[in-house]
Formats: structure tokens, sequence, C-alpha cells
């Protein structure tokens, strides 16, 4: 497989349906992508396949984003990954305890794609 | 004195009071009046004395002169024989009336002390007196010597006058001193009494206001605890009687009256910020509910539209997916904002029943079959029991039988991974059971509690975690409440949980007001 890693993303989403929806768009415009359901599996495939860039949701079965980004940042292999934070809540409390857990950045569902895809490259290009 | 501790009413302690402060003034008045009448007694006891002296001094100056007018008339007829005018006689008898009316009038003053002497006394002047009237009448008559008077009767006379006045000088000796000894005592007990009545009066001012403070004190304490906050605070009701006792009571009264408002007050403010608590989070898990559809309805549209505009064949299927997820999405937003509005019906009063004859196995049936895609979703299994219920009719309303089935049964689906989920019913006398088991992550006993009350899921992050917005099952007791049932729930925290729902078989026959 040529994937070229600095355009591969790992999307950790629990939601088949949306999970779904965000792959394809972002693979449209041209990205790879792996996919995590749940905290556990998200950590794992960070440290498997060290992606560019992980797209985390906070609603997660077995661990959830929170944990997920604080056990990232205590993991050497894996803690300069960056992590955007996608949560449906959408109150500035959650803003600040994304940023405060690891987070670099943070996108509101419904995701306004094109503002996503800056956040994705400003971080990619950093 | 025993008064600061024994209960009386400020009244009592004011009568008492009183009467002491009246006695004492009585008894100074009664020495009082005792001493003047004393004084007085003892002043007509001097009077008396005197006159009586007076009296026995003039009598003695006027026989002295009557004895020696006789000597001289006596002397004068033994030397001239000359005879006596009637006019000089009867001067001699005025004179002799005279000294008569004076004897009398000294037995007027004299006691029964004094009425031996003076008897003695009068007997013996009067003889003189008849004597010498005797000599003026027979004057011109006699001849001789001898028959003038002698000295005999008339010394006898002086004699007893002077025995009288020795006894009457002997007497109001006696007298003064008993009345003086009356005087000093009744001074002393003057003097004493009045010291009394004053070092009385100011131990009997100084308990009174001792024991009315300290009443008022505990008052004033109670009154100053109670209003810096200590709302248990009570007066000792007992310590006092009358007037303060009722005071203490009627101030424990508004106490016990006014704490139980505060009370009251405070708990309504914790249920109104509990309350305003849960809606905040509530209007929060709400926001995160919407957003979640909403996510999928504008992302796949969006993507649909920029598909659309790439190059190439469209993937007819693929666009037809897209659009069923779309749909799929539109209506679950559909179903929360109305689950939103049945709460506010209820809230409100204005949630309808809407009673008809129906099957209640076929339409949990029904809802089962429709939520099976939840199972898959947390790879849970059904088991369908509702033998007990078919055949059966039940008369009541099947569209909130069917909600109340959806929520348990979607709430066990979200709850439970790789498990069993139990439906059941059965109808038996006139009710129809209705269990929804699972052995998923199951609730504490402090959550089971509180799982029912609206807005409130069993735990603070359960809406992040598992989402929802804590309607469900508030909407469930709700309904069940409103077609004369109830619910009940077993649980044990990581085995899973039961709710129970009973409904009588026949329906509340009117519409009453949602709970």
């Amino acid at each position: 497989m040529t994937t070229n890693m600095s355009r591969h993303l790992l999307l950790v989403e629990d939601n088949e349906v949306n999970r779904e929806m965000l792959q394809r768009r972002l693979q449209r415009v041209g990205y790879t992508l792996d996919c995590a359901a749940d905290g556990q599996e998200a950590l794992d495939k960070m440290r498997d396949v060290k992606p560019a860039l992980v797209l985390l949701d906070i609603n997660l079965p077995v661990k959830d984003g929170w944990t997920v980004a604080k056990e990232a940042r205590s993991d050497s292999d894996i803690q300069d990954i960056p992590i955007i934070a996608l949560t449906a809540h959408a109150m500035e409390s959650d803003r600040q305890q994304a940023l405060a857990s690891g987070c670099r950045d943070y996108a509101t569902k419904p995701i306004d794609f094109p503002e996503l895809v800056i956040k994705i490259e400003n971080l990619l290009t950093a | 004195m025993k008064l600061s501790q024994t209960s009386l009413s400020l009244r009592a302690r004011l009568y008492l009071f009183s009467m002491a402060i009246l006695t004492l003034f009585v008894v100074n008045v009664a020495t009082h009046l005792w001493g003047s009448f004393a004084r007085s007694e003892s002043l007509v006891a001097y009077r008396d004395a005197a006159v009586a002296a007076q009296l026995v001094n003039d009598l003695q100056q006027g026989l002295e002169s009557a004895r020696q007018q006789t000597l001289v008339l006596a002397t004068l007829r033994e030397t001239t024989d000359e005879p006596l005018g009637d006019a000089e006689r009867e001067t001699a008898t005025a004179e002799l009336d005279t000294l008569r009316q004076r004897l009398g009038k000294l037995g007027a003053l004299g006691g029964e002390s004094t009425e031996d002497y003076y008897r003695r006394l009068f007997d013996s002047g009067s003889q003189l007196l008849d004597e010498w009237q005797a000599f003026y009448n027979n004057y011109n008559r006699l001849s001789s010597q001898s028959s003038v008077e002698s000295p005999i009767q008339y010394n006898d006379t002086w004699q007893k006058l002077n025995e009288l006045e020795q006894r009457q000088e002997a007497l109001a000796i006696e007298r003064s001193r008993t009345i003086d000894g009356t005087i000093t005592l009744t001074d002393q007990i003057t003097v004493i009494g009045f010291i009394t009545t004053i070092a009385v009066t100011m131990l009997l001012v100084i308990l009174l206001i001792r024991s009315t403070n300290s009443s008022l004190l505990r008052l004033k304490t109670g009154v100053q605890r109670f209003g810096s906050g200590d709302l248990s605070y009570r007066i000792d009701e007992n310590r006092d009687a009358g007037e303060i006792q009722d005071l203490a009571r009627t101030f424990n009264d508004m106490s016990g009256k006014l704490s139980t408002a505060i009370e009251e007050v405070n708990s309504s403010k914790a249920d109104a910020d509990a309350a305003n608590a849960a809606k905040s989070m509530f209007l929060a898990n709400v926001s995160h509910e919407l957003r979640t559809p909403l996510n999928a309805i504008i992302g796949y549209s969006e993507m649909l539209q920029d598909e659309l505009g790439d190059p190439g064949e469209v993937n007819r299927e693929q666009v037809q997916h897209d659009l069923g997820t779309i749909i799929i999405s539109g209506r679950q937003l559909l179903g929360l904002i109305n689950e939103i509005l049945d709460l506010s019906k209820i809230e409100t009063g204005k949630m309808q029943i809407n009673l008809e004859s129906f099957q209640p196995a076929a339409h949990i049936l029904q809802v089962c079959d429709a939520l099976s895609p939840l199972l898959s979703q947390h790879k849970n299994t059904l088991e369908l029991n509702l033998v007990g219920a078919e055949g059966h009719t039940m008369h009541s309303d099947p569209g909130k039988l069917q909600q109340i089935v959806t929520n348990l049964f979607s709430n066990a689906c979200k709850f439970t991974d790789n498990g069993t989920i139990v439906v059941a019913a059965e109808i038996s006398q006139d009710q129809l059971t209705l269990t929804v088991t699972d052995d998923g992550i199951g609730m504490t006993a402090e959550q089971q509690g509180r799982v029912f009350d609206t807005f409130v899921q069993a735990g603070a992050t359960t809406g992040t975690k598992y989402g929802g917005t804590g309607l469900g099952l508030s909407i469930v007791k709700d309904f069940c409440a409103m077609l004369g049932g109830e619910i009940s729930l077993t649980s044990t925290p990581d085995a899973g949980s039961c709710f129970t729902v009973t409904l009588p078989t026949i329906g509340p026959a009117s519409n009453p007001e949602a709970a």
C-alpha cells in the first residue's frame, strides 16, 4: 500500500452514519483514513498506524475522548500526533476541556467541512 | 428567698410586692396611731392631775379661810356677844356651799383607785361643813364656847385631804411612768418598723427587678439566638409563669412556625435550584441530541451536492442509500422533538388519552420488530415472551403503551452490550404486566431513586456517554400514571435492570390531569 503517511488520518467515531459520511468526504478531498469506533481501539490504532492527525469524537464507548487524549499525551510514542476533538457538545466549557486534555483543536457538530479541512491543514503543515 | 426560682407570673409578683408594701405600711400607721394615742392619754392624765391638784389646793385654801372665819367669829362671840347679821350668815353659807361644790368636783375627777380616799374625805368634809353650817345657824342662840366647833373634825378632814392628794400624786406618777414606757416602745417600734419597711421594700424591689429582668433576659436571648439564625433555639417555658410564660410559649410557637416556613423556603429553593440545574443539563443534552442527527443530515446533503458535481457516472445506489440516511436522521430528529413536546404536554396537563380496544401482544410485537435494528448496534439479542398476553384484549391507549415499550426497549438496548433483552407480557386479573429485562450496566440504589425524574439521567455523565435527554423514563412513568398503572424497577450495578409496568386492562374512564 503506497500510502502517503503525511496525509493519513485516524477517524474515531462511534456513530456509524457519521463515521462513514466523514470518511467519504475526507477521502474525496485527498486524505487516507483509518477508522476506530471506541476509545481503546483509537489508542491501539494510534500506536500501530502512527497517523499524521487524529479526528477524535468525544462521546465514545469503553473510553471517552478526554481519556483517550490524556493517555495519548502521556505516551511518548504518540504524544506528538495532533488531535482535533469532534463533539456535539457546543458549550464553551467543552472547548476549554478539549484544549486542556491535550487536543490541538476543536470542531462542533454539525461539522462545517471546509473549516474542518482548514484546521487539518493548519496542523499538518505546522 | 426563693422568689427568683419559683414560677410566679409578673402580675402575681406585682400583687405580692404591693401586698407586702401595704402590710408594712399598715403596721407602721398602726404603731404610729398607738404612739399618738399614748401621747394624748398622757396629756389627759397630766391635765387631770393638774386640775385635781388645783381643786385640792382651792379646797385647802377654802377650808383654811372658813376655819379662820369660824375661829374669829367664835372669839368674837366669846368677847362681845354680838349677834351675827343675816347678810353675814348668808355670805358664810354661800362660802360653805362653794366648798361643798368643790368637794363634789373633786369626786368627779377620781377613778376607782382613789374612791376610798375620796369617800373618806367626803364623809369627813361633809361632816365638817355640816358642823360649820350648824355653827352659823346656831350662832345667835349659842351662848357657850363649847358649842363652837372643835378642831378635831377640821384636822381629820385636812388629813383626809392630804391623803387623797398624796394618793393622786402617786397615781399620776405611776400612770405617767406607764405612759412614758408606751411612748418609748411605740417610738422604737415606729423607728424599727420604718427601717424594716425601707429594707424590705428595697429587697422586694431588687428581687422584683432581678426576677423580671432574668425573665426578660431569657426572652431577649431567645429572640437574639433565633434572630441570628439558630432556628432550633426555644425559650425554656417552665422557668416562668403567667404572662411571661405565655409570651415565651407564643414566641416558641412563632419560632416553630417560622423555622418550618424557612425550612420550606430553603427546601423549595433547593428544589428550584436542582430543577434549574436539571433544565440547564437538559438543554445541553437536547442540544447534543439535536446536533447528532443534524450532523448526518447536513453532512450527507453537502457530500451528495459535492459528489453530484464531480465528473463521471452517478452511483444511483449510493445516492439512494445516502438519501435514506438523511431521511432516517431527519426522522430521529422528529422523534426527539416529539419527545420534548410530549413532555411539555404532560407538564402542562394537555396530554390526551385516546382509549380504544386493542390486543396488547400485537402492539408490543410491532414495536419490537420496528426497533430490532437497535439490537445490532450493541450486539444484543431479543427474547420475546408474550404468551400470557396473546388473545387478550384491553381497553386503553395503545399509542401510549407503544411509547412505553419503545422507551424501555431502546433504553435496554442502549445500556447493554453483547447481552440479552427480555420483553415479557401477560394479562391476569384485569391487569397487564409488562417486564423489560436486560443484563447491561445496571444502576446503583441512588441512581434508581432519581432515574424517573424529569430531565435526570442515572449518572451525570450518562448523557455524554450514552446520549439521550433524560426524558424517556420520565415520560414512561407519567404515561403509566395516566393509564391508571405504575412502573417499578429492580437493578444491580453491572448485572442489569428490570423494569415492570402494570396497567389495568380497562383504562381510566375520563381524561385525568397529567401528574
